[in-house]
C-alpha cells in the first residue's frame, strides 16, 4: 500500500508538469487539443492525491505502523476520528494535505470553466498547475508521507520493520476543534491560489477589463471565510485547551495565519474600486499577490524553524525550499506585472477626498500597517538575532501596543467607509448619515464611562463599536423602511428582502456587524481577572462573584490516557451554581501531559478554571481561575461573520418590480442626461 | 516453607517498591508545575519577561507540564519583590541571568529601536504618500475635460444614489 501511495503521488506530479507544459504549449501554439488535455491532466492531479491520501489513511486504520509517519502520529487506541486528522498531525501528512485541498481547488476550478474563459483559462490552469508542482516535489522528494520503517543488512537487502505500536498523536491535538481547525486554515491558504491564478493568468493573458475579478470573487470570499473560521476555531483552540488563559498569544504562527486573512480583507475591500471605477488596478493584482506569497510565507515559517513557536513541526531544511519558492513566484510576479503594466492604467480618478473611494484608500492603508506590524514583530527576532548577534523577543506587549491603535482606527474606517457616497459625499449628506452613529458612539461612551469602562482602549473600543453598529443597523433600516412602506411589508421582512437584492452590500454589513462583536470580545480582556491558589479538600478561593469549593482529587483511567482530575463545586452568592471538573492527562502513548480546561462560558463572562498540578513545596494541588469578560460575544461574532460571508456570497435576488417602478417613476422620460445616467447605473449592475 | 519464609519479606518487599514505583511513575507522569503566585505585582512584571523555555509564552502564560523554567523564574521574581526589589533593578536581573530574549519588548535601544520605530514610521510614509498620490489624481480629475452631455446635477445625484443603492457595497 506504501508503493500505491508513493506511486500516485508520483503520476499526480507528472500530471501536474504535463498540465503545466502542455498549457503553455497550448497557450503558445494556440492549439486547443493541447489546452484541453492540459485541463484534464489538472483534474487528474486531483483523482491522484486523493488515492495517496487514501492511502496514508488506510495505513491509520488499519494500524500498520511500518510507515513512520504513521508510527510517529498514531497509536491503536487512538479514536477513530484522530485518526482521520492525524493525516495532517506531522509535516509530510499536512503537505500531503495541502496538494490535496489545492487539488481539489484546481479540480473545481478546472471543471466549473471547462466551457468558459477560453482565452483566460488555459493560462489560471497554467498556473495552478505550477503550485502543484512545487507541493508535489515536496510530497515526493523532501517530506514523503510513506517512507517506511526498516533497515539494511550487511548484504544490502532492506528489511521491513512494523512496529507494534505507534507512538501516539499530541495530546493537544486531541481535541475535537482540532479536526476541523487545520482544515479549514488549509482550506484558507490554499484557496487563495485561485485569485492569485486568475490575478497572474489575467495579466499574463492581458484579458481585458475586471472579469478575472468577477470570476474569482466567490473564490476569494470562500478562502477568506474559510481562513477567517480557521483562525477563529485556531484561538478557540487555544483557550479551551491551552489552558492559559487567553485565545490569542502572537505565536508566530499564529501570526503568519493572520497575515493573508489581512491582505485577503485589504483586496476585498479595494476589489469594489476597481468594479466601480477601474482603479486601483495595479494595487489589486500585487494584493492578490502579496496574499498569496503570506500564504506561502506562512506555511514556510510554520514548518522551516526559522521562528521559535509551539505551534511549529520540526524543524528542517524544507524552509530551503519554501524561500526558493517565494523568491520565484515573486520574480514570476514582478516581470509579468513589469510586462503589462499598461494594461493595469487606472481609468478614472479621484473626485474627491471625502467619498467612498478615499476610504478605501485609507482601509487598505490601515489594513496594510496592520498587516506589516505583525510581519514586522514576527521577523524581528530573526533580523535582529542577524545584525546584533544576540536573540530578542517580540511577545505579546508589543503586538498589543502596535496594533491596538491600528485595530481602532480601522474600527472608526468600518462604520465611516459605508457612510461614504461614491465619488463625492456633500456636507449635508455627512451630517445626516453621522449624527445617529456618532450620538449613539458618544452615549455608549459616557455610560461605559459611569459603569467602570477607565481603560482607554476598551472605552474607546466601546464608542466605536456602537458607533459602527449604529452604521450598520442604519443602513438595514432606511433601506428596510422604503421597501416596508412601498410593499407594506414590516420591517424585518423588509430587511430580509433588502438583503437579498443586494447580498454583497449586505453581506458586508453582517460581517461588519460580526467583527464589532468580536472587538467587544477583544476590549473583555482589558478586564481579566485571575487567582491561583494551592487547594487541599474542602478549600475555596474567591474569584469575582463565585467561590469555588474543592469538593474532591481523583484519578480516570482509560486506554488513551489516565486523567488526574479535581471536583470542584462553584457557588454564586451563596447558592452552588455548577460543578467543574479540570484534569492533566496523561497519554503513556507519547508520554505527554497535558490539561484539560473546565469552562463555564456566558454571554457576559467565563469561568476558566485549571488544574495546575501540584506544588513542588506541599504537594497540595494548584488551582488557577481565571474570570474573562465578554469572550462568548468573540465567538458569537465569528458566527456572524461567517453568515455575512454566506450571504455575500449569495446571488442577488434582483427587485424586478421595484426597478421598473423605479425605471417607471424616474427613467421614464430620460431628458438629455440619460446616457451619463445609464454609465453611472452599468457599473453599479455589472458587479453585483 | 523455607521457601516461604524466605519469600514473605522479599514480597513486602517487593510489595514496598512497586508502591514506591507506581508513585515515582505517577509523579513522573503528572509532573508538579503549579506554582501558586503572585502578588499584582509579581503578576505585571510577569507579564514583562518571557518564559524561556522556548515555549514563546509570557512568564505567567506558560503552562507547560514539566517546564523546567516557569517555576524556577516566577519564584524568583517573588522572591525578589519579597527583599523589596525596585522592578528595574529586577528586570535588570533577569536580563543578566537569562539574556535579552527574556523581556517581553524588544529593548528601546541601539538596533532594536527599529522593532519601535518601523510600524510607525512606514504607514505614515505610506500614507504620506497615498495623500500625495491622492492629491495628484484630484488634480487629474479637476482638469480633465467635462465630456458627455449636461445633466442637472439634482438627476446625477439621484442617479448616483439609485445605483448606489441598487447595486452598492
Amino acid at each position: 500500500m506504501d508503493i500505491f501511495g508513493s506511486f500516485a503521488l508520483l503520476l499526480a506530479l507528472l500530471a501536474a508538469v504535463y498540465a503545466f507544459g502542455a498549457g503553455i504549449a497550448g497557450i503558445l501554439t494556440r492549439r486547443v487539443l493541447l489546452t484541453k488535455s492540459a485541463r484534464n491532466a489538472g483534474m487528474a492531479v486531483f483523482g491522484l492525491v486523493t488515492l495517496a491520501v487514501a492511502a496514508l489513511e488506510y495505513f491509520f486504520f488499519t494500524d500498520d505502523f511500518s510507515l513512520a509517519y504513521v508510527a510517529a502520529h498514531s497509536n491503536r487506541a487512538l479514536p477513530l476520528f484522530y485518526k482521520f486528522a492525524a493525516l495532517w498531525a506531522g509535516q509530510e501528512g499536512s503537505l500531503l494535505y495541502w496538494s490535496w485541498l489545492l487539488s481539489i481547488y484546481a479540480f473545481c476550478v478546472l471543471f466549473l470553466n471547462r466551457k468558459k474563459h477560453p482565452e483566460l483559462m488555459p493560462y489560471a490552469g497554467v498556473v495552478l498547475a505550477g503550485v502543484q508542482i512545487f507541493f508535489l516535489i515536496l510530497n515526493n522528494f523532501v517530506a514523503s508521507p510513506f517512507h517506511v520503517l526498516g533497515s539494511a543488512d550487511s548484504s544490502g537487502v532492506f528489511h521491513l520493520t512494523r512496529l507494534p505500536e505507534g507512538h501516539g498523536l499530541n495530546p493537544l491535538l486531541q481535541y475535537p476543534e482540532m479536526v476541523i481547525h487545520p482544515p479549514m486554515l488549509y482550506l484558507g491558504y490554499t484557496g487563495f491560489t485561485v485569485p492569485f491564478a486568475f490575478a497572474l493568468a489575467a495579466l499574463l493573458g492581458r484579458y481585458p477589463g475586471e472579469k478575472w475579478i468577477h470570476i474569482t470573487r466567490r473564490w476569494t470570499m470562500i478562502a477568506w471565510g474559510f481562513q477567517t473560521v480557521g483562525i477563529l476555531l485556531g484561538a478557540h483552540w487555544a483557550y479551551a485547551v491551552l489552558g492559559w488563559g487567553g485565545y490569542w498569544a502572537w505565536d508566530p504562527v499564529e501570526n503568519a495565519s493572520l497575515l493573508p486573512w489581512i491582505t485577503g480583507t485589504a483586496f476585498l475591500h479595494s476589489v469594489m474600486m476597481q468594479e466601480k471605477r477601474g482603479m486601483m488596478k495595479v494595487w489589486n493584482v500585487w494584493l492578490v499577490f502579496t496574499t498569496f506569497m503570506l500564504c506561502i510565507l506562512g506555511t514556510m515559517l510554520t514548518r522551516s524553524g526559522v521562528v521559535s513557536s509551539v505551534h511549529a513541526f520540526a524543524q528542517s531544511s524544507i524552509g530551503n525550499w519554501f524561500v526558493g519558492f517565494l523568491a520565484l513566484i515573486f520574480l514570476v510576479c514582478l516581470w509579468a506585472w513589469w510586462l503589462n503594466r499598461d494594461y493595469l492604467r487606472s481609468e478614472n480618478q479621484l473626485d474627491s477626498l471625502v467619498s467612498r473611494e478615499s476610504s478605501f484608500l485609507f482601509n487598505n492603508l490601515i489594513l496594510l500597517a496592520a498587516c506589516f506590524a505583525v510581519l514586522w514583530g514576527t521577523l524581528f527576532p530573526v533580523l535582529s538575532e542577524w545584525v546584533t548577534g544576540s536573540k530578542i523577543s517580540v511577545g505579546p506587549p508589543f503586538f498589543n501596543k502596535v496594533n491596538v491603535p491600528i485595530a481602532l482606527f480601522l474600527l472608526l474606517l468600518t462604520g465611516v467607509g459605508p457612510l461614504l457616497a461614491w465619488r463625492k459625499t456633500s456636507l449635508d449628506a455627512l451630517r445626516r448619515n453621522f449624527a445617529w452613529p456618532l450620538a449613539g458612539g458618544a452615549v455608549a461612551g459616557a455610560l461605559g464611562f459611569v459603569f467602570g469602562f477607565r481603560n482607554f482602549c476598551a472605552l474607546m473600543c466601546l464608542i466605536l463599536s456602537v458607533f459602527v453598529a449604529l452604521t450598520v443597523f442604519l443602513e438595514f433600516y432606511r433601506g428596510a423602511r422604503v421597501i416596508a412602506s412601498r410593499d407594506g411589508a414590516n420591517l424585518f421582512t423588509a430587511a430580509i428582502d433588502l438583503a437579498r437584492r443586494n447580498t454583497r452590500r449586505y453581506g458586508g454589513y453582517v460581517v461588519h456587524f460580526g467583527m464589532v462583536l468580536i472587538f467587544i470580545g477583544i476590549a473583555g480582556s482589558a478586564f481579566n481577572r485571575d487567582t491561583q491558589k494551592e487547594m487541599g479538600i474542602g478549600q475555596s478561593l474567591a474569584i469575582g462573584p463565585y467561590t469555588i469549593l474543592c469538593q474532591n482529587f481523583d484519578q480516570v483511567n482509560n486506554n488513551n490516557y489516565q486523567s488526574e482530575r479535581a471536583t470542584l463545586e462553584v457557588f454564586r452568592n451563596g447558592h452552588s451554581v455548577m460543578m467543574l471538573y479540570p484534569e492533566r492527562r496523561f497519554f503513556p502513548a507519547s508520554q505527554v501531559t497535558e490539561t484539560m480546561v473546565a469552562l463555564e462560558t456566558g454571554p457576559l463572562r467565563d469561568l476558566y478554571v485549571v488544574y495546575a498540578g501540584r506544588s513542588p513545596e506541599t504537594d497540595k494541588p494548584v488551582i488557577h481561575a481565571y474570570l474573562n469578560p465578554l469572550v462568548k460575544w468573540i465567538w458569537f461574532g465569528g458566527l456572524v461573520v461567517v453568515i455575512g460571508t454566506g450571504l455575500a456570497m449569495l446571488p442577488n435576488r434582483r427587485a424586478a418590480l421595484a426597478l421598473r417602478s423605479v425605471a417607471e417613476t424616474s427613467w421614464a422620460k430620460p431628458p438629455e442626461g440619460a446616457p451619463a445616467v445609464a454609465a453611472v447605473r452599468s457599473r453599479g449592475d455589472a458587479h453585483d | 516453607m523455607t521457601r516461604g519464609c524466605v519469600s514473605e519479606p522479599l514480597r513486602g518487599a517487593g510489595r514496598a517498591l512497586a508502591v514506591l514505583f507506581i508513585l515515582a511513575a505517577a509523579l513522573m507522569a503528572f509532573p508538579s508545575a503549579g506554582y501558586a503566585q503572585q502578588t499584582a505585582r509579581a503578576k505585571a512584571l510577569g507579564q514583562k519577561l518571557m518564559c524561556v523555555c522556548g515555549c514563546n509564552e509570557l512568564l505567567t502564560a506558560c503552562n507547560h507540564i514539566g517546564c523546567t523554567y516557569s517555576h524556577r523564574m516566577l519564584q524568583e521574581l517573588d522572591d525578589r519583590i519579597a527583599r523589596g526589589e525596585s522592578d528595574d533593578l529586577i528586570l535588570q536581573d533577569f536580563v543578566q541571568e537569562y539574556g535579552a530574549a527574556v523581556l517581553a519588548e524588544p529593548p528601546r535601544k541601539g538596533f532594536d529601536w527599529l522593532a519601535w520605530i518601523a510600524p510607525v514610521v512606514v504607514p505614515l510614509v505610506a500614507l504620506l504618500l497615498l495623500w500625495q498620490i491622492a492629491r495628484r489624481w484630484r488634480r487629474r480629475a479637476l482638469l480633465a475635460p467635462a465630456s458627455g452631455p449636461a445633466i442637472p446635477p439634482e438627476m446625477l445625484a439621484r442617479a448616483r444614489r439609485e445605483a448606489d443603492e441598487e447595486s452598492d457595497e
